[in-house]
């Protein structure tokens, strides 16, 4: 595709849509460039246009798709796959000054929100309020707008779905400028295509989310988080489906490994997790969240998902009872990826899904690997949903030499899921850089689907060029 | 050695807490939860019974509501559990009074080492440990970032602004816990059911002997004049360069960093 360069004359129009908020050459902030995973490259736009309004959006596409200038949408920048690197240049549309939650609805249990608003000022704004935005993924300064984009999940996925579970409607602006409203509050409809749920993990590519209507549930009075130490990873995983065959229903059921857990309590500079029990020493955890609105009823779930586990071979079961025990257990869990980032010089990661049966082979063939291609491997992930984080790391290698070991281990990593019946992405999106692993495991047909799908909301392939199905 | 422990509730610290329209600290909606230097106090002492030898016993002065932090501590390393069934304490000193009275009925044996977090969360008086010390006419170390057994005492380390000293003292005596560089542990679901059908001893003052002037509402010797919210924090940097040249070079370096200039 054959982009126009932006010209002086439509950065001076740019300008007259967003006054004072139009940025060009040296006035870019590199941080626009790149996303958190630099893995898959940088690259600075044209232009930076922080837009304030639907309608700003708007004249910015028109104008940009009369004159085929390319343009990537941006919330805070948190993707892991390249999904708002402007690689084509042309115009970076940025949302985060579109921050304001404009409404609560707390009859129909809804809030309406700029995309802009962050997912913890949302988390802690709905809490004070008695209501809970369920959608729980780790990067808590990422944007809703960027949450719905991407379809996020997080840990809390395993009971109460993905962000898709919680889009009720919303304001897009399509690639020619058109400004379309899609969804309701309704609970139901059966009212044609779902233009809304093509829109939700479409990664900035179908059009640019100005205004989002969010489902809320009343938020649970008591939560309860256990720390369930292993023998061996095996195990550990093989208790995962006994929580739903005993009618358990956590709400975060996440795995970890000895060695992550080690790397991350000394980035905290905490120790909780016990090292070793009785003499067995701990080679893989299960932390484990229940909620409910009873203390007893809680105490009585513990009790028996404590039984259960301890019967599949659990080392001892330690219960995090108090808000500071909570707190620390899960802050271990919430800085894997800072503490990997930490102390690592290289590395690439995927988030694949497979079925919850097939983690411990998955994870076996993935340790494997770690010879094949001489990288180290690093892996957790959210054991109640099958969704994994795998990463292989250096800290010797140069970037020429591990660019291809990535890519080879990633190659053996996709196809094992496939095999194993599992996906690309549980939650972070294809992006840039899982585009020609989505177009293997998903096949020609789906992959030509999504591409006439592209070019009807985009027919000058203007929008986010280069990511998911559309490979320039 | 015979260990007591004294615990306080406190409103949960992790949470923001805003002011009423009265003036007070909007608390209602908080979790209480154990003061954090006393659970430090307790992992300390726990650790020192399991070590050698002993019991734990932890005390507290409240009502039913009390009763879960108490089966909290005894899922944690406590072997026994009292409450001071006492709503109106005045001050640090009648608390100090009336624990020091609640002290000789709580266990089955003389206490050798009471241990007190240095201060709690919330009024932060960091007076009670002190004071219960003097009103038992014990000996009492501070700030202790650990502890040992010495020719049938105590040698404990006290935190220093540089580190620590070592300081002994004979029992029995009071020690005051700050941080330790160890966590508090969780405890396990066999703790926490055993301690849920363990017994919370009562006392009421009349039976700890306590007189009611020494530590009730009359007998406040400090009373508290006023509480505030402390001020916002200011957003912005502060630019700490001491010539003048220089701060003005960080405040440019600042702005342009910001692409503000």
């Amino acid at each position: 595709m054959n982009y126009q360069t932006l010209s002086p004359e439509l950065i001076q129009q740019l300008s007259a849509i967003a006054p004072g908020r139009v940025f060009t050459g040296s006035d870019i902030n590199e941080d626009y460039a790149h996303d958190e995973m630099p893995i898959y490259g940088k690259s600075v736009p044209e232009a930076v246009v922080e837009a304030a309004s639907t309608e700003e959006i708007a004249a910015v596409m028109k104008l940009c798709n009369e004159n085929r200038i390319p343009v990537t949408p941006r919330g805070a920048g948190t993707g892991l796959v390249g999904g708002a690197v402007p690689i084509c240049g042309g115009v970076l549309l940025v949302t985060t000054r579109m921050n304001q939650i404009l409404s609560y609805d707390v009859e129909n249990f809804t809030v309406t929100v700029q995309p802009g608003v962050l997912l913890n000022t949302l988390a802690e704004d709905s809490a004070s309020k008695g209501l809970l935005y369920p959608p729980d993924p780790g990067e808590k300064f990422a944007t809703l707008g960027g949450n719905v984009s991407t379809n996020a999940g997080g840990m809390r996925a395993v009971k109460y779905g993905c962000t898709r579970d919680y889009v009720k409607a919303m304001t897009v602006v399509l690639p020619t400028g058109e400004i379309i409203h899609l969804g309701s509050s309704v609970s139901k409809t059966s009212s044609g295509y779902s233009l809304l749920n093509l829109m939700i993990g479409s990664e900035g590519t179908l059009g640019v989310i100005t205004e989002l209507t969010l489902k809320l549930i009343p938020q649970p009075k008591e939560t309860i988080s256990l720390i369930i130490p292993y023998p061996d990873m095996e195990s550990c995983i093989a208790t995962v489906p006994a929580f739903f065959m005993h009618h358990l229903n956590p709400q975060a059921l996440e795995f970890m490994g000895k060695d992550i857990v080690i790397s991350s309590e000394a980035y905290v500079g905490k120790q909780v997790f016990p090292r070793k029990i009785d003499g067995v020493e701990a080679e893989a955890y299960l932390l484990v969240t229940f909620d409910g609105n009873d203390a007893d009823e809680l105490d009585a779930v513990i009790e028996k998902a404590s039984e259960v586990v301890l019967e599949a071979g659990a080392i001892d079961v330690l219960v995090a009872d108090t808000p500071a025990l909570k707190r620390d257990a899960w802050a271990a869990r919430s800085s894997f990826l800072e503490a990997i980032m930490a102390d690592t010089k290289l590395l690439d990661e995927c988030d694949v899904v497979v079925p919850v049966t097939q983690i411990a082979p998955f994870l076996g063939y993935v340790e494997s690997l770690e010879e094949t291609v001489g990288l180290k491997v690093r892996s957790f992930g959210h054991a109640g949903d099958g969704n994994l984080h795998i990463y292989c790391c250096s800290n010797d290698l140069e970037e020429a030499e591990f660019l291809p070991r990535a890519e080879k281990f990633m190659e053996a990593v996709y196809i094992k899921a496939t095999e194993l019946g599992g996906q690309v992405s549980g939650e972070h999106g294809i992006g840039r850089g899982k585009v020609p692993f989505l177009a293997k495991s998903v096949g020609d047909v789906n992959m030509r689907l999504m591409e006439e799908i592209k070019k009807v909301f985009d027919p000058n392939l203007i929008l986010n060029p280069g990511k998911v199905c559309y490979k320039l | 050695m015979e260990l007591l422990v004294c615990i306080k509730q406190v409103p949960d610290d992790t949470v923001n807490v805003t002011m009423g329209a009265d003036g007070a600290p909007k608390l209602d909606d908080i979790a209480p939860v154990v003061n954090a230097f006393d659970t430090y106090a307790l992992e300390m002492a726990a650790r020192f019974k399991e070590a050698n030898g002993g019991s734990v016993t932890v005390l507290t002065i409240g009502g039913e509501g009390a009763v879960p932090a108490l089966r909290s501590c005894l899922s944690v390393g406590a072997d026994r559990a009292c409450r001071v069934e006492e709503a109106s304490v005045c001050d640090p000193q009648g608390t100090a009074y009336l624990l020091s009275q609640a002290s000789k009925k709580a266990g089955e044996q003389p206490f050798d080492v009471i241990f007190c977090g240095s201060e709690s969360t919330d009024a932060a008086s960091g007076q009670v440990g002190a004071q219960l010390a003097e009103t038992l006419g014990l000996p009492v170390i501070t700030n202790v970032l650990a502890l040992e057994p010495k020719d049938g005492g105590i040698s404990a380390k006290q935190e220093t602004e540089d580190g620590y000293r070592v300081v002994e003292a004979a029992c029995p005596c009071v020690v005051t816990i700050v941080k330790p560089d160890y966590e508090p542990r969780y405890p396990s679901i066999k703790s926490k059911m055993a301690a849920r059908k363990m017994p919370v001893a009562v006392l009421t003052a009349a039976d700890a002997q306590a007189d009611a002037s020494k530590f009730g509402p009359e007998a406040a010797k400090v009373q508290r004049a006023a509480i505030s919210a402390p001020p916002q924090r200011q957003s912005g940097v502060k630019i700490q360069e001491k010539e003048a040249a220089e701060a003005v070079r960080r405040a440019m370096e600042i702005m342009v960093g910001q692409k503000l200039i």
